[in-house]
């Protein structure tokens, strides 16, 4: 289990606000690797960073030892790194195969040579993710939870080796939660390392194998899930100070 | 199999039929060469509308610029012309130096999205023309140049270049006629074929969602620059086939507005974004182009000629098709059809309750 991404002291600043400051972080190969935080506290904007949408401000990233930091979005993804959207981005006006089939044709998949024929590859993807019986209809006419499954099918089209999830299970009902959080752990079983961002607590701490904690774009924890949810620092982030002390905690995370 | 079923549609007869139809109107001399005139221009603007559609319909990127590439293409041709070079052997020199004028100025300007590059194009197209206008000063008055292409007329400014007319006019014309018609199959094979290539997929992808289009690999400034340049070396070598088929530009006409805005207005008519579009889109302009040039009003004691009102005829088109159907005549056809089989489904329905 070798480091795949590795990020030394990333900054990011947005005029005077420092939306990110000096994170540094290890995410393993074959690991779920949760990123929680308050609203605000940086998360995506440390996606954004790894992905190349923004170059960071100072700090380096690197990605099986090579230096992403400054790569853009498309020559990450080549590489094998992508994300999939927070707000959901399909290509409305295509079919759900042809979505697919754009991350079949100019992924790290086609690149290498792995894939050869992106129809193919598009509806295998497709039926992994259960979107077979959609594949012929147009993207703008498919459900939330379907949006969703979408995104991820379209990102692992590119035949990603670390796929970054960002809420992707924001807004999904209990049970297509269950669902996707089912797809997620079939996908690192079949060797993707997954760095997701999450609100919902149950769906990312039930799942990751390490998390790491932001607040106002500085780490404050790190660890297991169940050593970071009994850290005061991170209680005292999401529920204040109040409940730093005690076993109010547990309480909390369990309601 | 599907050879066999295409057969027996009715739809590629007609089109046989029609292609044949095509080929004999130079010979059939239909209104003294008058239709011939028509079809040879509707043949040199579904080539331009459907260049400017891949780069504006495919990857959605709205330029207001194309003239520049057809002044190129035109002044490339006449200016080669004048100095002894067969205007044939121009045609793709016209193209390659449209291609690279849109690599100089597509490269900062497609990093814009949207309207700003819409706006962008603009400019780009007017200072284009102006630069035009003024060359031969430029070139004239500048003591670097130690003579090197100072001798003679560079580009004629304002008045422009004429060329020489050969000899026998009527077969020359049916020439470029059928040339113009090839040409223009030719564009359409190249529209279809990026439109089901690897190609097409990341001009959509790029025209639906450009950061989704990024984060799945796809080399959005490259496809884009691409797209642009392809397109502009096809509207370079319309640019030179107008020159020899004229023998007379000038920056007015070539560099002008009303051009760039002419190879918006086609596929915009005839729906954006699709194959058949931008042949309906041409054939719709020129046809209402040169039938109100040519017409005039009498009502009553009011007479009144049209010529200066086609621009606002387009206008006016141009609001209804946006406000009422984007798609153009394409989305018209679609709806159409759409509510041709409700319509008989319905009554289907009926007979077997």
């Amino acid at each position: 289990m070798g480091v795949l991404i590795q990020g030394d002291n990333v900054c990011k600043n947005f005029g005077g606000l420092a939306a990110v400051s000096r994170v540094s972080f290890q995410v393993n190969e074959g690991e779920i690797f949760g990123l929680i935080g308050p609203n605000g506290a940086g998360k995506t904007t440390l996606f954004r960073c790894i992905t190349g949408v923004y170059p960071a401000t100072s700090g380096r990233i690197s990605f099986n030892g090579k230096d992403i930091t400054r790569l853009m979005p498309h020559e990450t993804c080549v590489l094998g790194i992508t994300n999939t959207h927070q707000v959901v981005k399909p290509f409305p006006d295509m079919t759900v195969l042809d979505n697919v089939r754009v991350g079949a044709f100019f992924g790290r998949g086609w690149v290498r040579r792995e894939v050869k024929d992106a129809a193919k590859e598009a509806m295998r993807v497709l039926e992994f993710t259960g979107l077979a019986h959609r594949a012929s209809s147009l993207a703008r006419n498919l459900t939330l939870p379907d949006r969703k499954r979408l995104e991820v099918a379209r990102a692992l089209a590119t035949r990603p080796q670390v796929l970054l999830l960002d809420e992707v299970v924001a807004g999904l009902n209990p049970t297509e939660t269950d669902m996707m959080i089912a797809l997620i752990r079939q996908l690192r079983d079949n060797g993707i390392t997954i760095v997701m961002v999450e609100h919902v607590m149950r769906a990312v701490l039930g799942v990751s194998d390490r998390v790491m904690v932001l607040s106002f774009g500085e780490k404050i924890a790190e660890g297991t899930p169940k050593e970071v949810y009994t850290n005061p620092e991170v209680i005292e982030a999401y529920l204040g100070k109040s409940y730093a002390a005690g076993g109010a905690a547990n309480r909390q995370i369990n309601a | 199999m599907q050879v066999q079923e295409a057969l027996r549609s009715w739809k590629p007869w007609v089109g046989l039929l029609f292609v044949l139809f095509l080929l004999w109107v130079p010979s059939s001399g239909i209104a003294g060469g008058y239709l011939q005139t028509l079809c040879f221009l509707t043949f040199l603007y579904v080539t331009l509308s459907t260049a400017w559609n891949i780069l504006g319909g495919y990857a959605g990127q709205t330029s207001f610029g194309h003239a520049t590439f057809y002044g190129l293409g035109a002044y490339t041709t006449a200016i080669l012309v004048l100095r002894g070079v067969p205007p044939l052997m121009t045609m793709p020199l016209a193209g390659l130096i449209a291609a690279l004028y849109a690599l100089l100025w597509g490269y900062p300007c497609l990093r814009l999205r949207g309207q700003y590059f819409a706006i962008a194009t603009i400019g780009v197209g007017e200072a284009t023309r102006l630069l035009m206008l003024n060359l031969d000063d430029l070139i004239k008055n500048n003591t670097w140049l130690n003579g090197f292409l100072q001798d003679g007329v560079l580009t004629g400014g304002a008045t422009g270049l004429m060329l020489p007319t050969p000899e026998n006019i009527s077969s020359y014309a049916v020439g470029f006629y059928y040339g113009a018609m090839g040409l223009m199959f030719l564009a359409l094979l190249v529209s279809w074929w990026v439109k089901n290539s690897k190609f097409g997929l990341g001009l959509f992808s790029i025209n639906m969602d450009i950061d989704a289009a990024e984060t799945v690999g796809v080399n959005t400034v490259y496809y884009k620059n691409l797209a642009l340049m392809l397109s502009a070396f096809m509207v370079g070598i319309c640019g030179s086939v107008y020159a020899q088929y004229v023998f007379y530009i000038d920056p007015q006409t070539v560099f002008g507005f009303p051009m760039s805005i002419a190879m918006v207005l086609m596929p915009t008519i005839g729906g954006i974004g699709t194959l058949a579009g931008p042949i309906l889109g041409a054939v719709v302009y020129i046809v209402v182009q040169d039938r109100i040039l040519t017409a005039n009003l009498e009502i009553g004691t009011l007479k009144l000629s049209l010529s200066s009102l086609h621009l606002l005829l387009y206008g006016g088109l141009l609001v209804l098709i946006i406000l009422f159907e984007p798609k153009g005549i394409v989305g018209l056809q679609q709806r159409l059809v759409r509510w041709w089989k409700r319509r008989s489904g319905g009554v289907m329905a009926k007979k077997t309750t």
